[in-house]
């Protein structure tokens, strides 16, 4: 097997933190680390290559960087492409995170990486890579590279990979299904029993955090503002134009309304999974409340009513979507001079 | 209240007359059969197939599978509410005709997310080891309903073509000895002689208000659940007829089978018997149709737990999708409120196989998850000898080869615990 490594100046054994401006240098064979590394690989495997660069200069020119390093692999003929371990130097862990994403995509050989949990380049690189869990200490370099080689050599092999406890990677938070000997409602009552007598069990979901979303202010005078309606309940005009998935919707809508007071179930359907849409479909207001916003702006409550009404479907609908869907309709909303939006959901 | 279950093995089924046990076989007059399903002025003719283990074989749309079992007279009837008066299931002697199944079709696929062949039956191939269906030995039931019919009152005529077709196979047992009966230790509230053990409960849900029920659909002892609020159940009910999923079902699905060897309430009376816990009872409960709905239903269901049951612990399932989902959350939360530890299954929501998009509620007491898989699973199923299909024109889409997701694949993400198939985060 065929290895390139990659290294920072300070593992590199250019220097530290004065040395961090230093371009790309190429070494034939193991460095540092990286002798560690062939022969925790074991029997027939060579770090043919090392390419070493400064954290700075990784970090301002990566664009050159990554082609040159991409490059260098190419004509290695590397089967595996190792960056670090980093631990919690950041500069280091953006860089290898940016450079195995680069070599994989690129050229389709198998990349292998170490980090700590906290350092930034695992936040933005744990989705897309096996990043093993480094910790924070340099003194466990062994540790590491022996769970960095294991789990490079069954990329390599394309053997299955198991889970984060026991191959040592940073979880990734993806899904992947896989039979068990065990049914669920064994496994259900299990857990339960060692949850009671203070044992220990694994969940097999895991808690997610989500960053918080700050109340906007008040709408400062409701009578001079302009409203909108926006649902993800899926009511669409008859024929449904854009398309509008009924689930996991990629697609939304501005629909107008303007010179109407009341929408009829005959000029609407519904793409929705997930909910009784009988009602709706009945007397579409019921989703859009566009007869009782119309009574509030006769009665000068509110200002004037957006003449389009924002729809898509809600069900089943991955964060991916769903964020990218808000920024568009924020985009709209915010063009339109839109001061406050109703969101009516089901 | 005591069920004992008269269990007679079946290792082969196949037509003749009269009806009944030949040793492990069980013999059925396709007539008689036919003349029963069709006391339903709702159906119009009626096909019977056999199909063994391991056979090159598709079948579906699925309606329902059911375990052909029959009351000893004199004990509870046979599903109360559907076939009879709703009185008390889960009483006396049930003859089960284990390792078989009866099996109906439904004449088009139900639509929305199972898409446009349903949920199959796989007997032989990859798919088929996902799922214990594939190991029985199935006699299935294609009605055909008169033309015009609403919708909900041809899915009735299945259910009780059904029931009473398994029902009256499963008679052939009465009166022989069984090769092995089962019977169930004492459970309920105020069973003694378990002090120290954890008391545990059951809380399932039967239905999920998503959908309102067809009116003449039977779910819980023949009612359709309109109006009902959470209610104690001794679990010998389930296991005896009070309970069949509704018509609609998605993410897994329920059968009447499951309920009938309800995996969740067997595992729990496993460790009854085992002295592992002391298993004193179930709820059933309904999943919301609004906020309010579910305020109600998940109080009432953990006070009942809490104040009837005085249960220390609970593990709790859900029917359906995402509400469900939330909703069986809520009832843990409020549960771990009150001291009651809690264990919840739920199944795989995530759509772009991310657990950020997976997770519907974020409750850090509820922090015992078994979590089915399922939408990550498909098979090339290959093309199959036989095809028996719901409908004539929907032979050649069944027979494949086709791509087959697990969710229908009928029994393989089973939401009421029968489910090997899990969702890994890595």
């Amino acid at each position: 097997m065929r290895v390139v490594h990659y290294l920072n100046q300070f593992y590199g054994g250019l220097g530290g933190e004065a040395k961090a401006g230093v371009p790309l240098e190429t070494r034939e064979g193991a460095v540092g680390p990286g002798r560690l590394l062939e022969q925790v690989l074991g029997e027939g495997t060579k770090v043919v290559t090392t390419l070493v660069c400064g954290d700075n200069y990784a970090v301002e020119h990566q664009a050159e960087v990554t082609a040159s390093v991409v490059e260098k692999v190419r004509e290695a003929r590397a089967d595996l492409f190792v960056a670090g371990p980093c631990f919690e130097a950041g500069r280091y862990g953006m860089a290898a995170g940016a450079l195995c994403s680069a070599v994989r995509s690129a050229l389709g050989v198998p990349v292998i990486t170490g980090m700590a949990e906290e350092n930034p380049g695992a936040d933005l690189y744990r989705e897309a890579l096996y990043i093993i869990d480094s910790g924070r200490s340099a003194a466990k370099m062994r540790d590491v590279l022996i769970k960095m080689a294991s789990l490079g050599r069954k990329l390599v092999n394309k053997v299955p990979i198991g889970l984060p406890t026991e191959e040592g990677y940073l979880r990734r938070g993806l899904i992947r299904d896989q039979f068990v000997t065990k049914t669920a409602a064994t496994r259900l009552v299990d857990m339960l029993v060692a949850k009671v007598k203070g044992e220990a069990f694994e969940s097999e979901m895991v808690a997610t955090s989500f960053e918080p979303i700050p109340m906007p202010p008040a709408v400062k005078d409701l009578s001079k503002a302009k409203l909108m309606l926006v649902t993800d309940g899926g009511l669409v005009p008859k024929g449904n134009p854009d398309k509008i998935e009924g689930m996991a919707a990629t697609r939304w809508g501005a629909y107008r309304i303007e010179g109407l007071d009341d929408l009829s179930g005959e000029d609407y359907e519904i793409s929705h999974g997930g909910y009784d849409p009988r009602f709706v479909q009945e007397d579409p207001d019921r989703l859009v409340p566009l007869d009782a916003v119309r009574e509030m702006e006769k009665r000068g409550m509110i200002g004037k009513l957006h003449p389009e009404f924002i729809s898509t479907s809600g069900l089943a609908n991955p964060l991916s979507n769903t964020r990218r869907m808000g920024k568009e309709m924020v985009e709209k909303v915010k063009q339109e001079g839109v001061d406050a939006v109703i969101l009516t959901s089901t | 209240m005591r069920l004992t279950l008269a269990h007679h093995p079946i290792t082969e089924i196949q037509f003749g007359a009269p009806t009944r046990l030949d040793g492990t076989s069980l013999v059925v007059d396709p007539e008689e059969l036919r003349a029963l399903v069709l006391e339903d002025e709702s159906l119009t003719s009626v096909d019977l197939e056999i199909i063994r283990p391991g056979e090159s074989c598709r079948a579906g749309p699925v309606f329902d599978i059911i375990e052909p079992r029959a009351k000893e007279p004199g004990s509870s009837p046979d599903f109360p509410g559907i076939l009879g008066p709703p009185l008390t299931a889960g009483m006396g002697t049930t003859h089960v005709l284990q390792g078989a199944a009866v099996t109906v079709l439904r004449e088009r696929a139900p639509g929305g997310s199972r898409g446009p062949i349903g949920t199959v039956l796989e007997m032989s191939g990859a798919a088929a080891e996902g799922t214990k269906y594939s190991s029985l030995h199935h006699l299935v039931v294609i009605p055909r309903a008169r033309s015009g019919l609403a919708d909900h009152t041809v899915q009735k005529a299945y259910r009780r073509a059904g029931l009473k077709v398994s029902v009256h196979v499963a008679r052939a047992a009465l009166g022989r000895t069984a090769a092995l009966t089962e019977s169930f230790e004492p459970v309920g509230p105020a069973e003694k002689g378990r002090e120290g053990l954890p008391r545990v409960a059951y809380v399932g849900q039967i239905f999920s208000r998503q959908r309102k029920a067809e009116v003449d659909e039977a779910i819980i002892y023949g009612a359709n659940t309109d109006g009902m609020l959470p209610v104690l159940l001794h679990p010998d009910e389930w296991l005896d007829g009070a309970l069949v999923p509704s018509y609609y079902s998605s993410l897994g699905g329920a059968e009447t089978y499951f309920y009938q060897n309800h995996p969740v309430i067997m595992e729990l009376y496993r460790r009854h018997h085992a002295r592992e816990l002391n298993f004193v009872g179930t709820v059933a409960t309904i999943a919301g149709l609004d906020n309010e709905d579910r305020d109600r239903n998940c109080r009432v269901a953990g006070h009942l737990v809490k104040w009837a049951l005085n249960a220390d612990a609970a593990v709790l399932t859900k029917y359906g999708g995402g509400v469900p989902h939330a909703d069986m959350a809520e009832t843990a939360r409020l549960l771990e409120g009150m001291g009651i530890r809690t264990a919840v299954m739920v199944s795989d929501m995530s759509r772009d196989r991310r657990v950020e998009s997976a997770l519907l509620f974020n409750y850090p007491e509820v922090d015992a998850i078994v979590y089915l898989g399922g939408n990550d699973t498909r098979w090339n199923a290959p093309r199959a000898d036989r095809v028996i299909a719901g409908s004539p024109e929907m032979a050649e889409g069944l027979a494949g080869p086709i791509e087959v997701g697990a969710l229908n694949v009928v029994g393989v993400a089973n939401q009421q615990g029968a489910s090997r198939l899990r969702a890994v985060i890595y």
